[in-house]
């Protein structure tokens, strides 16, 4: 048995599993369902009161406790009467909680678990695609409602276009801001425009028509890991809890055979 | 064996759930999670509306589960954020354009109704010698044995952590889940890129009317894991709003409530009396506003802004109620018209007037958004993109005639369901502040689907010229932007409205002023005015009325042109008919011409044969609605203190 092995998660995680699977076969329900003494004790109704007081920040008042006692009550005849009736067999919101509680309990020391700086250089480099901030554009531009008008003003030297609430002059854009304010169309257009210092276009919108000036294209580029580490964390961790829940189920799922039909 | 037991229990709750607290102790986690980042780069007014949806449900929902979706909130943040996802159903999903933030409503009664049948022992690591525990476990094996070796011996010496002796600690599903959930939302919350809300659907319904409230919670894990969401089951909206403050007393946090599908509350959601049938009193008003500073008008539930009933003059009032009017949520009641200024939120607005009058609050004084509603765990919007109210009518040929579940099954159909709406705040960023503050002051505002950029500010001096200078500063310099108020000043208030339209959706019919105010006699009237529309020179005032602006959309192919119709509309307007002295709300409403429903789309994608009457409902002009601006009466010496300074 190696230290490597025994720090795997995989191998928590089928622990982890064994023991539930023991501890639910053992206890199965808290209380014999069958059984028609529903006690209360003076800690378990403190306890009811704490928690009361945990999600409203103050005990409950006599009324409360007792409404909240009541409900309790209610809810345990409930759940046995259900239990008796079989109901938690055969449901499937039952079957996915539970099997949801399983991905949960392999994902979670992924989630708890705090990647060292080597690790997260290494995820930096190896995803560097998803990292990169897509380019940003500056440009000016005029709106016309028409192509002929734009065509018309385009060999003037400060053409004035016509008013519509846009910004006359944008600063830094991304596509897909360029995409939430002009339209998906004109974002495309840009993105396959050069710096010139002439006026190009005329270039559709949603809106019209529009000549416009760039100025600057910044293509994309990936952040240097120091800028965008709680991002990097985050996407190693979405991924790494992916990858262990996958793990976690195909182990299992090598115990089973399964027939279809 | 008992004892064992509770041992092996011991360890698979420390080797396996301590996620969320140790993620949101550590202080520079939280920094790094929260919007330090964001503050320098503010502009000094926003500068554009963010879009989201505030109502999403997903397989956490017990319904939505019932129903049939498998997706979670992860593929719901996914999704929203603008990735590809494969529905419940198997179709590959994803939005034209991405959501800029997302608040996951799901029913906090789902999540708590089934906590004992689904309790797995977890439990957070906050005790001290569990902490050691489970720093032994991850030194390595012979920390992990060493660690269950002290944890036998603690069994035996009856010297288990309190932590884990508490039962209503151990049987906290809700309390696994929503761990679970806030540190899912801190991974994929991205200041300045998207924005990941925690939130729930506070569920109560008495007698099957609809007084749902989806919660909003402005704050980082470290603050929103100090509670879990709020039961519906047998609880009130009073309730609700105590748990909102201790919440925000307890971690200096800020919490917010919004009230939906008053169309489906019978008349309960916006009532002239008191909880208990009483009077209203201030501190009932006062705290109701400040608790719920927004409404939603319009989602898959269909539309709440008004009734042909209430509003006999509004020649487009109406829209989204097919169905809905009938009655209550499950259609145990139906409605009838004493009932409805109490469900639409025009009325409701009126309604906040007159109490204003006779306790010195408004109630009422709220700021209008759209939602979903879904259930698929996709916030879709969009009429050619609509995954259905749930993964029951997720798209199939069946689903538009089919009667839907709401109900006896009788009177409401799949066609009666809307595409569903969306959030527009003007924040200055895309940060969980910036956006829950645009909310709180009520800069937000509804729209049915499409993303056309509304402006309105309020002031006593505008006019045409300003739109030749830099007039978002004139108007946050010299008035109020949606959601403000004026202070009367014996003058007529005057508004700067431009309504752009969705850049890639269809052109603009006209733009509207909703007034509504107190008479002389005491009785709140209404009044809409058609403020700028398209083809000004012809489409003149026919009998005080705009020609409708026409129809481009070819039914049986699900398209429309944009032949008609204005790309921009905006006008600087003043009162007609102020009166000094009124207390009024004024709202914008921006009509886009006639397009096709998601009806038609499924019509042709399936070469469905639908009846003549569910065709002409699958036209329809989708629309936006502002929040109000109030203009209220100069403050006598001696008035209760003005309640909406809110944010």
């Amino acid at each position: 048995m190696s230290r490597a092995l025994l720090r795997e998660p995989l191998l928590h995680f089928l622990i982890g599993g064994a023991v539930l699977y023991a501890l639910f076969a053992w206890i199965g329900t808290p209380v014999d369902p069958a059984s028609r003494t529903i006690s209360l004790s003076r800690s378990d109704q403190a306890q009811i009161a704490q928690g009361f007081a945990q999600m409203m920040g103050r005990p409950p008042t006599d009324a409360e406790l007792s409404g909240l006692i009541e409900r309790r009550v209610r809810e345990e005849v409930l759940y046995r009467e259900a239990l008796r009736l079989g109901l938690d067999r055969d449901d499937p919101a039952v079957r996915r909680r539970l099997a949801t509680k399983m991905d949960e309990i392999a994902a979670a020391s992924a989630e708890a678990e705090t990647p060292g700086d080597a690790v997260l250089e290494e995820w930096h480099k190896a995803h560097a695609g998803t990292f990169e901030t897509g380019g940003v554009v500056n440009f000016e531009q005029v709106y016309f409602a028409s192509e002929a008008a734009a065509l018309a003003a385009k060999g003037q030297a400060s053409p004035s276009g016509q008013p519509i609430s846009l910004p006359r002059t944008v600063d830094a854009k991304s596509m897909v801001e360029l995409g939430a304010i002009f339209g998906q169309q004109f974002a495309q257009e840009i993105a396959e425009r050069s710096v010139a210092r002439e006026w190009q276009g005329p270039i559709p919108s949603g809106f019209g028509w529009h000549l416009v000036r760039l100025s600057h294209r910044e293509e994309g580029s990936v952040p240097p890991l120091a800028e965008i580490r709680d991002r990097v964390e985050a996407d190693w961790r979405n991924s790494t809890i992916t990858a262990r829940r996958a793990a976690a189920y195909n182990a299992l799922r090598e115990a089973y055979r399964v027939e279809i039909e | 064996m008992r004892k064992l037991v509770m041992a092996a229990w011991t360890t698979t709750a420390a080797l396996t759930l301590v996620g969320c607290d140790m993620v949101a102790s550590d202080p520079d986690a939280a920094a790094q999670s929260g919007d330090q980042a964001q503050t320098a780069e503010l502009p000094e007014f926003p500068d554009r509306p963010y879009w989201g949806d505030t109502h999403l449900h997903t397989d956490v929902s017990v319904d939505a589960f019932g129903f049939g979706v498998r997706l979670g909130p992860e593929d719901a943040l996914k999704f929203a954020r603008g990735e590809q996802v494969t529905a419940t159903t198997g179709m590959p999903a994803q939005l034209d354009r991405p959501l800029d933030f997302l608040v996951i409503a799901d029913h906090s009664d789902a999540m708590g109704a089934t906590r004992r049948l689904f309790d797995a022992p977890r439990m957070l690591v906050r005790d001290p010698v569990l902490r050691r525990w489970y720093d032994l476990m991850h030194e390595g094996p012979e920390g992990s044995q060493r660690a269950i070796a002290e944890l036998i011996t603690a069994a035996a010496n009856d010297e288990i952590p309190e932590a884990l002796r508490d039962p209503e600690r151990q049987a906290g599903a809700t309390r696994a889940l929503w761990d679970n959930h806030l540190a899912l939302l801190e991974r994929y919350n991205q200041p300045g890129t998207f924005t990941a809300f925690a939130g729930f659907e506070w569920t109560a319904m008495p007698d099957g009317n609809n007084l749902h409230r989806v919660v909003m919670f402005r704050d980082n894990d470290d603050r929103t894991e100090q509670v879990v969401p709020f039961p519906g089951i047998d609880t009130e909206a009073e309730q609700l709003w105590d748990y909102m403050e201790a919440y925000e007393r307890a971690t200096g946090g800020k919490v917010l409530a919004i009230p939906h599908n008053s169309n489906l509350s019978n008349g309960q959601m916006f009532e002239l009396t008191g909880p208990d049938g009483g009077p209203m009193t201030a501190a009932y008003a006062r705290r109701r506003a400040a608790r719920e500073p927004v409404v939603e008008a319009t989602q898959i539930k269909g539309d709440s802004e008004t009734h042909p009933f209430l509003s006999p003059n509004d020649e487009l009032a109406g829209f989204g109620i097919a169905g809905w009017e009938l009655g209550n949520l499950p259609l145990t009641h139906t409605t009838t018209p004493d009932m409805l200024p109490g469900s639409y939120v025009r009325s409701a607005l009126k309604r906040g007037l007159t109490l204003e009058q006779q306790t010195g609050a408004n109630p009422y004084a709220f700021g209008l958004i759209g939602a979903t509603d879904s259930h698929t765990a996709l916030a879709t919007g969009d009429e050619d993109n609509f995954f259905g109210k749930h993964t029951g009518n997720e798209p199939k040929a069946t689903r538009a005639m089919r009667p839907q579940n709401l109900g006896t099954r009788v009177g409401r159909f799949g066609w009666n369901y809307l595409a569903g709406g969306y959030a527009a705040a003007w924040a200055r960023g895309n940060t969980r502040t910036e956006i829950f503050d645009a909310f709180m002051r009520r800069e937000v505002y509804a729209t049915t689907g499409p993303r056309m950029t509304v402006r309105l500010f309020a002031g006593f001096d505008f006019a045409e010229q300003d739109w030749e200078g830099d007039w978002v500063r004139a108007g946050y310099t010299r008035g109020v932007p949606m959601g403000g108020q004026l202070t009367d000043s014996g003058k007529a208030p005057s508004f700067l409205i431009s309504a752009l339209k969705d850049p890639d959706g269809a052109n603009l019919d006209r733009v509207q002023v909703v007034k509504g105010w107190v008479g002389a006699d005491g009785v709140a009237q209404e009044q809409v005015y058609d403020v700028v529309w398209s083809d000004m020179a012809k489409r003149q005032r026919n009998g005080g009325k705009v020609p409708a602006v026409g129809d481009t959309v070819d039914r049986a192919n699900a398209s429309y042109t944009n032949t008609i119709g204005a790309a921009e509309l905006r006008a600087a307007w003043t009162d007609p008919d102020y009166r000094a002295g009124q207390n009024a709300f004024y709202y914008v409403r921006v009509l886009e011409i006639p397009t096709p429903r998601w009806v038609l789309f499924d019509a042709k994608r399936f070469g469905l044969e639908i009846p003549e009457d569910v065709i002409e409902q699958g036209v329809a002009q989708e629309r936006a609605y502002s929040s109000p601006v109030w203009l209220r009466p100069a403050a006598r010496p001696g008035d209760a203190p003005a309640i909406m300074e809110g944010a």
